[in-house]
Protein backbone atom coordinates (compact mmCIF):
# COMPACT_ATOMS: atom_id res chain seq x y z
CA UNK A 1 0.00 0.00 0.00
CA UNK A 2 2.88 2.35 0.72
CA UNK A 3 4.10 4.34 -2.24
CA UNK A 4 3.49 7.23 -4.60
CA UNK A 5 0.24 7.46 -6.56
CA UNK A 6 -0.79 9.71 -9.42
CA UNK A 7 -4.54 10.38 -9.47
CA UNK A 8 -6.96 8.93 -10.30
CA UNK A 9 -6.06 5.88 -8.26
CA UNK A 10 -7.56 3.40 -5.85
CA UNK A 11 -5.75 1.05 -3.50
CA UNK A 12 -7.10 -1.49 -1.04
CA UNK A 13 -5.43 -3.72 1.54
CA UNK A 14 -6.15 -5.19 4.99
CA UNK A 15 -9.60 -3.60 5.10
CA UNK A 16 -8.28 -0.16 4.19
CA UNK A 17 -9.45 1.47 1.00
CA UNK A 18 -7.94 4.71 -0.28
CA UNK A 19 -8.87 6.46 -3.51
CA UNK A 20 -8.66 9.80 -5.27
CA UNK A 21 -11.16 10.12 -8.10
CA UNK A 22 -12.38 12.93 -10.27
CA UNK A 23 -16.04 13.84 -9.80
CA UNK A 24 -17.04 16.61 -12.21
CA UNK A 25 -14.32 19.22 -12.02
CA UNK A 26 -13.07 18.32 -8.57
CA UNK A 27 -11.05 15.54 -7.01
CA UNK A 28 -12.52 13.56 -4.14
CA UNK A 29 -10.33 11.77 -1.62
CA UNK A 30 -12.02 8.82 0.06
CA UNK A 31 -10.75 6.49 2.75
CA UNK A 32 -12.55 3.70 4.52
CA UNK A 33 -11.16 1.60 7.31
CA UNK A 34 -13.66 -0.53 9.19
CA UNK A 35 -16.49 1.77 10.24
CA UNK A 36 -14.28 4.81 9.82
CA UNK A 37 -14.91 6.84 6.66
CA UNK A 38 -13.19 10.02 5.50
CA UNK A 39 -14.06 12.08 2.44
CA UNK A 40 -12.29 15.27 1.40
CA UNK A 41 -12.42 17.53 -1.63
CA UNK A 42 -9.16 18.35 -3.36
CA UNK A 43 -9.15 21.54 -5.40
CA UNK A 44 -6.15 21.67 -7.69
CA UNK A 45 -4.59 19.60 -10.43
CA UNK A 46 -1.19 18.05 -10.97
CA UNK A 47 -1.08 16.62 -7.45
CA UNK A 48 0.36 13.41 -6.16
CA UNK A 49 -0.66 11.21 -3.25
CA UNK A 50 2.00 9.70 -1.04
CA UNK A 51 1.09 6.94 1.39
CA UNK A 52 3.77 6.08 3.88
CA UNK A 53 4.23 5.09 7.53
CA UNK A 54 4.35 7.98 10.00
CA UNK A 55 5.19 8.40 13.66
CA UNK A 56 2.68 6.43 15.76
CA UNK A 57 1.49 9.44 17.72
CA UNK A 58 -1.30 10.99 15.67
CA UNK A 59 -4.27 8.72 16.39
CA UNK A 60 -6.79 8.62 17.97
CA UNK A 61 -5.73 12.15 18.86
CA UNK A 62 -2.36 13.80 19.02
CA UNK A 63 -1.87 14.48 22.72
CA UNK A 64 1.80 13.67 23.18
CA UNK A 65 4.98 13.45 21.10
CA UNK A 66 6.38 10.61 23.23
CA UNK A 67 6.29 6.87 22.61
CA UNK A 68 6.94 4.44 25.47
CA UNK A 69 7.88 0.92 24.44
CA UNK A 70 7.55 -1.56 27.27
CA UNK A 71 9.72 -4.67 26.88
CA UNK A 72 7.95 -7.96 27.32
CA UNK A 73 10.98 -9.25 29.20
CA UNK A 74 13.42 -7.20 31.22
CA UNK A 75 16.88 -6.83 29.70
CA UNK A 76 19.92 -6.97 31.96
CA UNK A 77 22.91 -5.18 30.48
CA UNK A 78 26.36 -5.32 32.05
CA UNK A 79 28.26 -2.11 32.79
CA UNK A 80 30.17 -0.75 29.81
CA UNK A 81 28.43 -3.16 27.39
CA UNK A 82 26.87 -2.30 24.04
CA UNK A 83 24.28 -4.59 22.44
CA UNK A 84 21.68 -4.48 19.69
CA UNK A 85 18.15 -5.77 19.98
CA UNK A 86 15.11 -5.62 17.74
CA UNK A 87 11.77 -4.34 18.98
CA UNK A 88 8.45 -3.67 17.38
CA UNK A 89 6.58 -0.38 17.34
CA UNK A 90 3.07 0.57 16.21
CA UNK A 91 2.73 2.06 12.74
CA UNK A 92 0.34 4.74 11.60
CA UNK A 93 -0.41 5.24 7.93
CA UNK A 94 -0.07 8.80 6.72
CA UNK A 95 -1.60 10.05 3.47
CA UNK A 96 0.07 13.14 2.03
CA UNK A 97 -0.73 15.28 -0.96
CA UNK A 98 2.14 16.96 -2.75
CA UNK A 99 2.94 18.95 -5.83
CA UNK A 100 4.50 17.16 -8.76
CA UNK A 101 8.12 16.54 -7.84
CA UNK A 102 7.02 15.67 -4.30
CA UNK A 103 7.34 19.24 -3.13
CA UNK A 104 5.27 20.74 -0.29
CA UNK A 105 3.85 17.50 1.08
CA UNK A 106 0.81 18.11 3.24
CA UNK A 107 -0.78 15.52 5.52
CA UNK A 108 -4.41 14.96 4.60
CA UNK A 109 -5.22 11.82 6.54
CA UNK A 110 -3.77 9.45 9.09
CA UNK A 111 -5.05 6.12 10.33
CA UNK A 112 -3.93 3.21 12.42
CA UNK A 113 -4.65 -0.50 12.67
CA UNK A 114 -2.65 -0.90 15.88
CA UNK A 115 -3.86 -0.98 19.46
CA UNK A 116 -4.11 2.49 20.97
CA UNK A 117 -3.21 3.04 24.58
CA UNK A 118 -1.58 5.77 26.62
CA UNK A 119 0.38 5.72 29.84
CA UNK A 120 2.23 8.06 32.16
CA UNK A 121 6.00 8.02 32.42
CA UNK A 122 7.17 9.53 35.68
CA UNK A 123 5.32 11.11 38.54
CA UNK A 124 1.71 12.32 38.54
CA UNK A 125 2.87 15.86 39.29
CA UNK A 126 5.52 16.23 36.59
CA UNK A 127 5.61 13.12 34.43
CA UNK A 128 4.88 12.91 30.73
CA UNK A 129 1.98 11.23 28.97
CA UNK A 130 3.23 8.71 26.40
CA UNK A 131 1.70 6.49 23.76
CA UNK A 132 2.17 2.93 25.04
CA UNK A 133 3.32 -0.11 23.14
CA UNK A 134 4.37 -3.50 24.45
CA UNK A 135 6.98 -5.27 22.40
CA UNK A 136 8.65 -8.65 22.32
CA UNK A 137 12.42 -8.63 22.04
CA UNK A 138 14.09 -10.16 19.01
CA UNK A 139 17.69 -10.94 18.20
CA UNK A 140 17.00 -10.69 14.46
CA UNK A 141 14.48 -8.54 12.64
CA UNK A 142 11.04 -10.16 12.74
CA UNK A 143 8.62 -10.35 9.83
CA UNK A 144 5.63 -8.15 10.56
CA UNK A 145 2.61 -6.68 8.85
CA UNK A 146 4.00 -3.29 7.75
CA UNK A 147 0.56 -1.69 8.00
CA UNK A 148 0.44 -2.50 11.71
CA UNK A 149 3.95 -2.82 13.12
CA UNK A 150 7.44 -1.70 12.34
CA UNK A 151 10.87 -2.92 13.39
CA UNK A 152 13.12 -0.86 15.61
CA UNK A 153 16.77 -1.67 15.79
CA UNK A 154 17.75 -0.46 19.24
CA UNK A 155 21.36 -0.11 20.28
CA UNK A 156 21.68 -0.30 24.05
CA UNK A 157 24.84 1.12 25.61
CA UNK A 158 25.47 1.02 29.30
CA UNK A 159 27.80 3.93 30.04
CA UNK A 160 27.75 3.19 33.76
CA UNK A 161 29.83 0.60 35.56
CA UNK A 162 26.83 -1.18 37.10
CA UNK A 163 24.38 -3.68 35.67
CA UNK A 164 21.32 -2.03 34.18
CA UNK A 165 17.87 -3.57 34.30
CA UNK A 166 15.90 -2.21 31.33
CA UNK A 167 12.17 -2.77 30.91
CA UNK A 168 11.10 0.25 28.88
CA UNK A 169 12.33 2.98 26.60
CA UNK A 170 10.74 6.36 25.82
CA UNK A 171 11.32 8.11 22.49
CA UNK A 172 10.49 11.58 21.24
CA UNK A 173 8.66 11.74 17.92
CA UNK A 174 10.58 14.85 16.94
CA UNK A 175 13.67 12.77 16.26
CA UNK A 176 11.97 9.81 14.59
CA UNK A 177 12.97 8.86 11.10
CA UNK A 178 11.05 6.06 9.44
CA UNK A 179 12.10 4.03 6.41
CA UNK A 180 9.97 1.63 4.47
CA UNK A 181 10.10 -0.92 1.70
CA UNK A 182 8.14 -4.07 2.37
CA UNK A 183 8.78 -3.43 6.06
CA UNK A 184 8.84 -0.31 8.25
CA UNK A 185 12.08 0.43 10.01
CA UNK A 186 13.58 2.78 12.57
CA UNK A 187 17.04 2.81 14.06
CA UNK A 188 17.32 4.06 17.62
CA UNK A 189 19.79 4.16 20.46
CA UNK A 190 19.52 4.18 24.21
CA UNK A 191 22.36 5.16 26.45
CA UNK A 192 22.20 4.22 30.12
CA UNK A 193 23.76 7.08 32.05
CA UNK A 194 23.34 5.80 35.58
CA UNK A 195 21.03 3.74 37.78
CA UNK A 196 17.93 5.81 37.01
CA UNK A 197 18.59 7.88 33.93
CA UNK A 198 19.02 7.19 30.26
CA UNK A 199 18.90 9.06 26.99
CA UNK A 200 17.23 7.89 23.81
CA UNK A 201 17.51 9.16 20.27
CA UNK A 202 17.37 8.12 16.65
CA UNK A 203 20.03 7.52 14.06
CA UNK A 204 19.61 9.23 10.72
CA UNK A 205 22.28 7.07 9.19
CA UNK A 206 21.64 4.59 6.40
CA UNK A 207 19.85 1.46 7.41
CA UNK A 208 22.01 -1.35 8.65
CA UNK A 209 22.78 -3.85 5.93
CA UNK A 210 22.32 -6.76 8.36
CA UNK A 211 18.77 -5.70 8.98
CA UNK A 212 17.15 -8.95 7.95
CA UNK A 213 19.97 -11.18 9.10
CA UNK A 214 20.12 -13.33 6.01
CA UNK A 215 18.29 -10.99 3.60
CA UNK A 216 20.61 -8.14 2.75
CA UNK A 217 18.94 -4.77 2.20
CA UNK A 218 20.50 -1.41 1.97
CA UNK A 219 19.29 2.13 2.39
CA UNK A 220 19.20 2.79 -1.34
CA UNK A 221 16.30 0.38 -1.66
CA UNK A 222 14.41 1.46 1.43
CA UNK A 223 12.66 4.82 1.10
CA UNK A 224 12.67 7.51 3.72
CA UNK A 225 9.14 8.30 4.89
CA UNK A 226 7.69 11.77 5.19
CA UNK A 227 7.03 12.30 8.88
CA UNK A 228 4.23 14.34 10.42
CA UNK A 229 6.58 15.80 12.99
CA UNK A 230 9.52 16.31 10.68
CA UNK A 231 7.39 18.41 8.30
CA UNK A 232 6.61 20.92 11.02
CA UNK A 233 8.57 24.09 11.34
CA UNK A 234 10.06 23.49 14.73
CA UNK A 235 12.03 25.78 16.95
CA UNK A 236 14.25 24.54 19.67
CA UNK A 237 12.72 21.14 20.21
CA UNK A 238 15.00 18.46 21.67
CA UNK A 239 15.28 15.44 19.38
CA UNK A 240 16.45 13.21 22.22
CA UNK A 241 14.43 12.06 25.20
CA UNK A 242 15.94 12.18 28.66
CA UNK A 243 14.56 9.35 30.79
CA UNK A 244 14.84 10.69 34.30
CA UNK A 245 12.34 8.41 36.04
CA UNK A 246 14.00 5.09 35.44
CA UNK A 247 13.92 2.52 32.70
CA UNK B 1 0.86 96.14 -7.66
CA UNK B 2 2.38 97.66 -4.62
CA UNK B 3 1.47 96.36 -1.26
CA UNK B 4 0.67 98.92 1.36
CA UNK B 5 3.21 99.28 4.07
CA UNK B 6 1.73 97.20 6.86
CA UNK B 7 3.46 96.44 10.10
CA UNK B 8 2.91 92.63 10.23
CA UNK B 9 4.47 92.06 13.67
CA UNK B 10 1.97 94.54 14.99
CA UNK B 11 -0.97 92.55 13.56
CA UNK B 12 0.41 89.06 14.35
CA UNK B 13 1.95 89.60 17.71
CA UNK B 14 3.98 86.39 17.84
CA UNK B 15 4.23 83.62 15.22
CA UNK B 16 6.86 81.72 17.20
CA UNK B 17 4.34 80.29 19.58
CA UNK B 18 6.38 77.13 19.85
CA UNK B 19 9.30 79.08 21.24
CA UNK B 20 7.34 80.69 24.02
CA UNK B 21 8.43 79.62 27.44
CA UNK B 22 5.70 77.63 29.14
CA UNK B 23 7.50 77.09 32.41
CA UNK B 24 11.00 77.03 33.73
CA UNK B 25 12.65 74.28 35.69
CA UNK B 26 15.98 74.29 37.46
CA UNK B 27 17.58 72.70 34.40
CA UNK B 28 15.91 74.38 31.46
CA UNK B 29 13.04 76.36 30.04
CA UNK B 30 10.21 74.32 28.51
CA UNK B 31 8.42 75.57 25.42
CA UNK B 32 5.28 74.22 23.72
CA UNK B 33 7.64 72.85 21.06
CA UNK B 34 9.39 70.73 23.70
CA UNK B 35 6.06 69.49 24.94
CA UNK B 36 4.95 68.55 21.41
CA UNK B 37 8.31 66.84 20.80
CA UNK B 38 7.80 64.85 24.01
CA UNK B 39 4.32 63.76 22.95
CA UNK B 40 5.46 62.91 19.39
CA UNK B 41 8.46 60.87 20.56
CA UNK B 42 6.32 59.03 23.10
CA UNK B 43 3.57 58.34 20.55
CA UNK B 44 6.01 57.09 17.92
CA UNK B 45 7.77 54.96 20.52
CA UNK B 46 4.48 53.33 21.51
CA UNK B 47 3.58 52.68 17.87
CA UNK B 48 7.06 51.39 17.12
CA UNK B 49 7.04 49.11 20.15
CA UNK B 50 3.60 47.77 19.25
CA UNK B 51 4.76 46.98 15.72
CA UNK B 52 7.82 45.20 17.11
CA UNK B 53 5.66 43.24 19.57
CA UNK B 54 3.21 42.20 16.84
CA UNK B 55 6.12 41.10 14.66
CA UNK B 56 7.71 39.17 17.52
CA UNK B 57 4.37 37.59 18.43
CA UNK B 58 3.96 36.32 14.87
CA UNK B 59 7.55 35.13 14.70
CA UNK B 60 7.45 33.32 18.03
CA UNK B 61 4.00 31.84 17.45
CA UNK B 62 5.29 28.58 15.97
CA UNK B 63 8.29 28.30 18.24
CA UNK B 64 7.22 29.34 21.72
CA UNK B 65 3.98 28.48 23.49
CA UNK B 66 1.61 31.35 24.19
CA UNK B 67 1.88 31.05 27.95
CA UNK B 68 5.65 31.56 27.76
CA UNK B 69 5.75 34.09 24.94
CA UNK B 70 3.09 36.50 26.19
CA UNK B 71 4.72 37.35 29.56
CA UNK B 72 8.06 37.88 27.82
CA UNK B 73 6.49 40.19 25.23
CA UNK B 74 4.62 42.13 27.91
CA UNK B 75 7.78 42.52 29.95
CA UNK B 76 9.63 43.71 26.86
CA UNK B 77 6.87 46.16 25.92
CA UNK B 78 6.35 47.76 29.32
CA UNK B 79 10.07 47.66 30.18
CA UNK B 80 10.99 49.45 26.94
CA UNK B 81 8.20 51.96 27.46
CA UNK B 82 9.46 52.85 30.93
CA UNK B 83 13.05 53.25 29.66
CA UNK B 84 11.89 55.49 26.78
CA UNK B 85 9.65 57.54 29.04
CA UNK B 86 12.43 58.19 31.53
CA UNK B 87 14.95 58.98 28.81
CA UNK B 88 12.70 61.66 27.18
CA UNK B 89 11.71 63.31 30.46
CA UNK B 90 14.50 65.96 30.02
CA UNK B 91 12.50 67.25 27.02
CA UNK B 92 9.85 68.55 29.39
CA UNK B 93 12.43 69.76 31.84
CA UNK B 94 12.30 66.91 34.30
CA UNK B 95 15.60 65.51 35.43
CA UNK B 96 15.21 61.71 35.78
CA UNK B 97 17.79 61.68 38.57
CA UNK B 98 15.50 63.99 40.48
CA UNK B 99 12.83 61.33 40.27
CA UNK B 100 14.81 59.26 42.70
CA UNK B 101 14.38 61.94 45.34
CA UNK B 102 10.95 63.06 44.25
CA UNK B 103 9.93 59.47 43.74
CA UNK B 104 10.36 58.77 47.42
CA UNK B 105 7.87 61.40 48.46
CA UNK B 106 5.61 61.06 45.43
CA UNK B 107 5.70 57.31 45.79
CA UNK B 108 4.28 57.50 49.28
CA UNK B 109 1.54 59.89 48.16
CA UNK B 110 0.76 57.85 45.04
CA UNK B 111 0.99 54.64 46.99
CA UNK B 112 -1.76 55.71 49.34
CA UNK B 113 -3.83 57.12 46.51
CA UNK B 114 -3.54 54.12 44.25
CA UNK B 115 -2.69 51.20 46.47
CA UNK B 116 -5.24 48.94 44.76
CA UNK B 117 -3.79 49.64 41.33
CA UNK B 118 -0.24 49.20 42.55
CA UNK B 119 -1.27 46.06 44.41
CA UNK B 120 -2.78 44.64 41.23
CA UNK B 121 0.30 45.67 39.27
CA UNK B 122 2.69 43.97 41.68
CA UNK B 123 0.46 40.89 41.86
CA UNK B 124 0.42 40.83 38.06
CA UNK B 125 4.22 40.81 38.00
CA UNK B 126 4.33 37.97 40.53
CA UNK B 127 1.73 36.02 38.55
CA UNK B 128 3.89 36.36 35.44
CA UNK B 129 7.04 35.24 37.21
CA UNK B 130 5.74 32.63 39.63
CA UNK B 131 3.26 31.34 37.08
CA UNK B 132 0.75 29.47 39.23
CA UNK B 133 -1.53 29.75 36.20
CA UNK B 134 -0.74 30.10 32.52
CA UNK B 135 -2.68 31.32 29.52
CA UNK B 136 -4.85 28.43 28.31
CA UNK B 137 -5.03 26.70 31.71
CA UNK B 138 -8.36 25.61 33.15
CA UNK B 139 -8.61 27.12 36.60
CA UNK B 140 -10.98 27.79 39.45
CA UNK B 141 -10.28 31.13 41.07
CA UNK B 142 -12.52 32.01 43.96
CA UNK B 143 -15.37 29.96 42.55
CA UNK B 144 -14.94 31.23 39.00
CA UNK B 145 -14.01 28.29 36.78
CA UNK B 146 -12.92 28.45 33.17
CA UNK B 147 -10.02 28.99 30.77
CA UNK B 148 -7.38 31.66 31.40
CA UNK B 149 -7.46 33.76 28.24
CA UNK B 150 -5.00 36.48 29.27
CA UNK B 151 -2.87 37.56 32.20
CA UNK B 152 -2.58 41.33 31.99
CA UNK B 153 -0.55 43.70 34.06
CA UNK B 154 -3.54 44.65 36.24
CA UNK B 155 -6.07 41.88 35.75
CA UNK B 156 -6.55 38.30 34.63
CA UNK B 157 -9.21 37.34 32.09
CA UNK B 158 -11.09 34.08 32.44
CA UNK B 159 -13.54 32.65 29.94
CA UNK B 160 -15.99 30.58 31.90
CA UNK B 161 -17.20 27.23 30.60
CA UNK B 162 -20.47 28.84 29.53
CA UNK B 163 -18.62 31.47 27.51
CA UNK B 164 -18.68 34.48 29.80
CA UNK B 165 -15.65 36.73 30.10
CA UNK B 166 -14.71 37.45 33.70
CA UNK B 167 -12.05 40.00 34.62
CA UNK B 168 -10.48 39.35 37.99
CA UNK B 169 -8.06 41.87 39.54
CA UNK B 170 -4.62 40.31 39.87
CA UNK B 171 -4.47 41.05 43.58
CA UNK B 172 -7.52 38.86 44.08
CA UNK B 173 -6.07 36.12 41.91
CA UNK B 174 -2.78 36.20 43.76
CA UNK B 175 -4.19 36.22 47.27
CA UNK B 176 -6.97 33.67 46.84
CA UNK B 177 -6.91 29.90 46.46
CA UNK B 178 -6.31 28.88 42.86
CA UNK B 179 -7.20 25.41 41.66
CA UNK B 180 -5.36 24.67 38.45
CA UNK B 181 -7.37 21.88 36.88
CA UNK B 182 -4.67 21.16 34.30
CA UNK B 183 -1.70 21.78 36.57
CA UNK B 184 -0.59 18.15 36.34
CA UNK B 185 -0.39 16.06 33.19
CA UNK B 186 -2.91 13.49 34.40
CA UNK B 187 -5.86 13.34 36.75
CA UNK B 188 -8.14 10.72 38.25
CA UNK B 189 -11.90 10.39 38.20
CA UNK B 190 -14.20 7.96 39.91
CA UNK B 191 -17.55 6.21 39.53
CA UNK B 192 -19.58 4.15 41.95
CA UNK B 193 -21.43 1.39 40.10
CA UNK B 194 -24.21 -0.34 42.03
CA UNK B 195 -25.22 -3.90 41.17
CA UNK B 196 -27.77 -6.30 42.68
CA UNK B 197 -26.80 -8.72 45.42
CA UNK B 198 -27.87 -11.53 43.12
CA UNK B 199 -25.38 -10.43 40.41
CA UNK B 200 -21.84 -11.73 40.12
CA UNK B 201 -19.58 -8.89 41.30
CA UNK B 202 -16.50 -10.68 39.90
CA UNK B 203 -18.05 -10.75 36.43
CA UNK B 204 -19.02 -7.09 36.69
CA UNK B 205 -15.47 -6.13 37.66
CA UNK B 206 -14.08 -8.15 34.76
CA UNK B 207 -16.44 -6.46 32.28
CA UNK B 208 -15.60 -2.99 33.58
CA UNK B 209 -11.84 -3.70 33.43
CA UNK B 210 -12.23 -4.93 29.87
CA UNK B 211 -14.01 -1.72 28.88
CA UNK B 212 -11.29 0.39 30.52
CA UNK B 213 -8.64 -1.60 28.68
CA UNK B 214 -10.29 -0.78 25.34
CA UNK B 215 -10.28 2.96 26.05
CA UNK B 216 -7.04 4.52 24.69
CA UNK B 217 -7.12 7.45 27.09
CA UNK B 218 -7.65 5.35 30.23
CA UNK B 219 -4.02 5.24 31.30
CA UNK B 220 -2.16 2.00 31.90
CA UNK B 221 -0.03 3.72 34.52
CA UNK B 222 -1.13 4.86 37.07
CA UNK B 223 -3.23 1.75 36.76
CA UNK B 224 -7.01 1.88 37.07
CA UNK B 225 -8.63 0.20 40.04
CA UNK B 226 -12.01 -1.54 40.15
CA UNK B 227 -13.14 -3.11 43.43
CA UNK B 228 -16.13 -3.80 45.67
CA UNK B 229 -16.11 -0.89 48.05
CA UNK B 230 -19.28 -1.34 50.03
CA UNK B 231 -22.12 -3.74 50.70
CA UNK B 232 -24.89 -1.18 50.61
CA UNK B 233 -28.52 -1.30 51.71
CA UNK B 234 -29.82 -2.08 48.26
CA UNK B 235 -26.75 -2.89 46.23
CA UNK B 236 -23.17 -4.07 46.05
CA UNK B 237 -21.16 -0.91 45.35
CA UNK B 238 -18.22 -1.18 42.95
CA UNK B 239 -15.81 1.73 42.81
CA UNK B 240 -14.04 2.46 39.52
CA UNK B 241 -11.01 4.77 39.57
CA UNK B 242 -9.36 5.77 36.30
CA UNK B 243 -6.46 8.04 35.46
CA UNK B 244 -6.58 10.00 32.21
CA UNK B 245 -4.64 12.81 30.51
CA UNK B 246 -5.98 16.17 31.73
CA UNK B 247 -7.01 17.13 28.22
CA UNK B 248 -9.12 13.99 27.79
CA UNK B 249 -10.55 13.06 31.19
CA UNK B 250 -13.94 14.71 30.81
CA UNK B 251 -14.75 13.15 27.44
CA UNK B 252 -13.61 9.77 28.70
CA UNK B 253 -15.62 10.09 31.91
CA UNK B 254 -18.87 10.89 30.13
CA UNK B 255 -18.37 8.24 27.43
CA UNK B 256 -17.25 5.39 29.64
CA UNK B 257 -20.01 5.61 32.25
CA UNK B 258 -22.71 4.96 29.69
CA UNK B 259 -20.69 2.17 28.10
CA UNK B 260 -20.34 0.49 31.50
CA UNK B 261 -24.10 0.73 32.07
CA UNK B 262 -24.91 -0.73 28.65
CA UNK B 263 -22.33 -3.52 28.89
CA UNK B 264 -23.45 -4.60 32.35
CA UNK B 265 -27.08 -4.71 31.25
CA UNK B 266 -26.20 -6.68 28.13
CA UNK B 267 -24.61 -9.24 30.41
CA UNK B 268 -27.58 -9.49 32.74
CA UNK B 269 -26.12 -7.34 35.49
CA UNK B 270 -28.52 -4.65 36.52
CA UNK B 271 -28.33 -1.51 38.57
CA UNK B 272 -30.96 -1.99 41.31
CA UNK B 273 -33.50 0.50 42.49
CA UNK B 274 -33.39 1.34 46.19
CA UNK B 275 -35.33 -1.37 47.99
CA UNK B 276 -36.34 -2.39 51.47
CA UNK B 277 -37.50 -5.82 52.61
CA UNK B 278 -40.54 -5.79 54.86
CA UNK B 279 -41.38 -8.72 57.12
CA UNK B 280 -45.04 -8.71 58.05
CA UNK B 281 -46.02 -10.57 61.12
CA UNK B 282 -49.18 -12.62 60.77
CA UNK B 283 -51.96 -12.80 63.30
CA UNK B 284 -50.68 -16.25 64.23
CA UNK B 285 -47.41 -14.83 65.49
CA UNK B 286 -49.17 -12.03 67.33
CA UNK B 287 -51.59 -14.41 69.03
CA UNK B 288 -49.78 -17.66 69.74
CA UNK B 289 -52.68 -18.84 71.94
CA UNK B 290 -54.74 -19.50 68.80
CA UNK B 291 -53.88 -23.07 68.01
CA UNK B 292 -55.06 -23.76 64.46
CA UNK B 293 -55.63 -21.39 61.57
CA UNK B 294 -57.29 -22.32 58.34
CA UNK B 295 -55.02 -22.78 55.29
CA UNK B 296 -56.17 -19.50 53.81
CA UNK B 297 -54.39 -17.59 56.61
CA UNK B 298 -51.14 -19.33 55.78
CA UNK B 299 -51.42 -17.98 52.29
CA UNK B 300 -51.71 -14.47 53.69
CA UNK B 301 -48.36 -14.90 55.47
CA UNK B 302 -46.59 -15.22 52.16
CA UNK B 303 -48.78 -12.70 50.38
CA UNK B 304 -46.76 -10.07 48.49
CA UNK B 305 -46.33 -6.80 50.30
CA UNK B 306 -48.12 -4.84 47.62
CA UNK B 307 -51.24 -6.98 47.84
CA UNK B 308 -51.18 -6.74 51.57
CA UNK B 309 -51.08 -2.94 51.42
CA UNK B 310 -53.83 -2.89 48.83
CA UNK B 311 -55.99 -4.99 51.06
CA UNK B 312 -55.39 -2.77 54.04
CA UNK B 313 -56.07 0.37 52.05
CA UNK B 314 -59.20 -1.06 50.58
Amino acid sequence: MYGYYDPPFSVEKDGISISLDKTGDRWVYRRTSGKDEVEKLVLGDRKRIIINPVEPLNTPKEITPNLLIEFEKTVLLAGGEKRQIFLTFPVEIGVFISDIGDKNPQLIDVLSLSRQKFTLYGEVSNGVVCKHWKSRLYSVSPDLNPLQEGVMELTLRNASSEWASISKAVFSAYGMKLYYDGDVFMKARMEILNRNTAETGFDMQPVNGEMKGYLVKDQKIRKEAFGVYSLRKLGFVPLKFYMGWGF
Amino acid sequence: MILPDINLPAILPDLNLLDNVLYTTSKSQVTPGDLIKFVIVLTFSIIFLRVIIIYLRRTLKDHVSKDVGEPILKLLYYGSLVVIFISILPLIGIDPSGLLLAGGVAGIVLGFASQNIVGNLVSGCFLMFERPIKIGDQVDVNGIAGYVTDIRIISTLIRTYDGLLVRIPNQQVFTTNITNIVGHPVRRFEYTIRIRYSDDAGAAIWLIKDLIDKEPFALLSPSPSVFVNELGDSSVNIVVRIWAPVSEWFGLKTRLLWNIKKTLEENGIEIPYPQRVLHIKSETEKKPQLAEEPNINRLEETEPVLNFEERVLN
